[in-house]
């Protein structure tokens, strides 16, 4: 029993100890390094994935490339490389708070539980919860799914809204977007829910589209932003600004109409009220 | 680290519910499939040792074809391979009936019996073969002298490897969350949606998984001092080391 005090005590010193070693901040550890280092996904088209030349692209990697690259690069003065990390959404909060990547750009939605152990930029793309099911199916929104079995990605925000609101749903987690649809295939789940964005990179990345049909009102409102490490306003500062000259010079719309355009990979033209409320977060010079 | 702790996620809300039930699932799961496990375990641990090559031959390719592929794998296999091959009726009862549950203690049962199977394996072998020789020429069987005298000993023997086993079979239970099963740390993972504070909920995952390998462990250490047979393994020193561990 002695052993075993002694042992955790020795387990929560060197724990203890990690904290001062990463005393560091974002900027000096990216000037140091000269890598900007990011948590983004795999399997979201066409935010962040893996296309068919196995190339690693995306909506969100783009933005950081050619919005924020330059601006930290300027700001550090020194030309900084991007690094690529895959981070699913039980572990970019951890990946962020131990250093191992420095920005999370990928499909995160911003909310306020989440800003008390991050900070994010300014929101990038807004979207909403809806269905992927079966075309044909009885599912035709968040009202009408009680008792039927619906896929969530775990640690998401959807699945928290599912239980809230329709409690008398089965809920069934998944740990990525692969497995949760590959239920929805197999008869497992009635249908998959997501941000409506994400469904139809699914849907249109899917062996078979017109099998499919998103379906539902948004049920709930996602803002994606940028998270980084809570209390680095520098950092942020030019995470913004990054993306504030972006949407000021119109390179923010070229990025956006590439992906969502209507020759992108997938068209979702932007709204005018979206359009309206991204220029009106770009503060004055 | 600018990461400020703040414990009070895990009591506050639902999380000790979700906890709780974590726990449960990861309990019922483990206590199934070590069942399983136990149960395939013997009898092609026992199967490998017979004197009749057809037998050894099948007990061999059970082993060596479940415990050579990832658990992972056999969690999709069971979750996702099976179910379109039975009728459609069978499926969707199934569906509705917590597939996920039974599909993850049939692949954490078959994975983890190849493995008890080899530890098993390993104590008839540590057995002098005059044992069993002695038992047949008294006029017993084959199946008598496993069921009589080998196994009765070999099960003895093989109680701290069978321990470390089963300790992993817990453990590896948290691989379920891949198909959904909402056990442990599933339920942490669920903290961490809500609270944004993943490494208090590991943290609290991480202490359960310890509490509860640590009880199984004296358990089992406790086991194998009542079943120690005098002369063989821990029959003998054990009181000397019991003394040294104070």
């Amino acid at each position: 029993m002695r052993k075993m005090i002694a042992l955790t005590m020795l387990l929560a010193l060197l724990t203890a100890t990690v904290g001062p070693a990463l005393a560091e901040t974002t900027l000096e550890k990216i000037a140091r390094t000269e890598t900007l280092t990011i948590g983004t996904r795999t399997g979201s088209p066409p935010f962040a994935y893996v296309n068919s030349k196995n190339e690693w692209v995306g909506f969100s990697i783009d933005l950081v490339e050619q919005l924020v690259l330059p601006a930290i690069s300027q700001k550090v003065g020194k030309t900084i490389k991007l690094e690529k990390k895959e981070s699913t959404p039980p572990t970019r909060i951890p990946l962020l708070s131990s250093g191992a990547v420095d920005l999370i750009a990928g499909t995160m939605t911003d909310t306020r539980a989440r800003r008390d152990s991050v900070d994010f930029s300014i929101t990038f793309f807004v979207t909403g919860a809806q269905f992927l099911v079966k075309k044909g199916s009885p599912i035709k929104g968040i009202k009408n799914i009680d008792g039927k079995r619906i896929a969530a990605q775990q640690g998401s925000t959807n699945a928290k809204i599912i239980r809230e609101k329709a409690p008398k749903a089965q809920l069934r987690e998944f740990p990525d977007q692969p497995a949760a649809f590959q239920a929805l295939i197999q008869g497992q789940v009635d249908a998959y829910t997501n941000d409506g964005i994400q469904l139809a990179g699914l849907k249109m990345k899917a062996p078979n589209p017109a099998q499919w049909e998103i379906v539902g009102d948004f049920f709930s409102y996602e803002p994606y932003g940028m998270a980084m490490r809570k209390n680095e306003s520098d950092f942020r500062n030019v995470v913004n600004n990054g993306l504030m000259d972006g949407i000021e010079s119109g390179k923010f719309f070229e990025i956006y109409d590439k992906w969502f355009g209507p020759k992108g990979e997938l068209p979702y033209p932007m709204s005018a009220g979206v359009r309206q409320f991204m220029i009106y977060q770009v503060v004055p010079k | 680290m600018n990461y400020t702790f703040d414990w009070s996620v895990l009591w506050k809300g639902q999380s000790g519910e979700w906890l709780w039930l974590g726990l449960l699932t990861t309990l019922e799961l483990s206590a199934l499939a070590w069942l399983l496990a136990v149960a395939l375990g013997i009898v092609s641990g026992a199967l490998r040792t017979v004197p009749w090559k057809p037998l050894r031959m099948l007990a061999t390719a059970y082993v060596e074809f479940f415990r050579n592929v990832p658990l992972l794998v056999w969690m999709f296999f069971w979750y996702f391979g099976v179910p379109p091959f039975l009728p459609l009726g069978v499926q969707d009862w199934l569906f509705g009936h917590g597939l996920e549950f039974w599909a993850g203690v049939s692949a954490l049962g078959v994975y983890s019996g190849a493995r008890f199977s080899e530890v098993l394996r390993s104590g008839i072998q540590s057995i002098p073969r005059t044992q069993f020789e002695a038992s047949v020429a008294s006029g017993l069987t084959t199946f008598q002298a496993y069921r009589h005298v080998i196994l009765p000993v070999a099960l003895r023997l093989i109680i701290p490897p069978a321990t470390n086993e089963s300790l992993n079979l817990l453990k590896n239970s948290s691989v379920a969350l891949t198909i959904s099963v909402a056990e442990l740390t599933f339920q942490t993972r669920q903290i961490e949606t809500y609270t944004a504070k993943a490494i208090e909920a590991l943290t609290a995952g991480t202490v359960i998984y310890l509490v509860l390998c640590v009880s199984i462990a004296s358990v089992m250490s406790w086991v194998e001092r009542r079943t120690a047979i005098p002369g063989l393994i821990g029959g003998g020193d054990r009181r000397g080391r019991r003394g040294a561990r104070g």
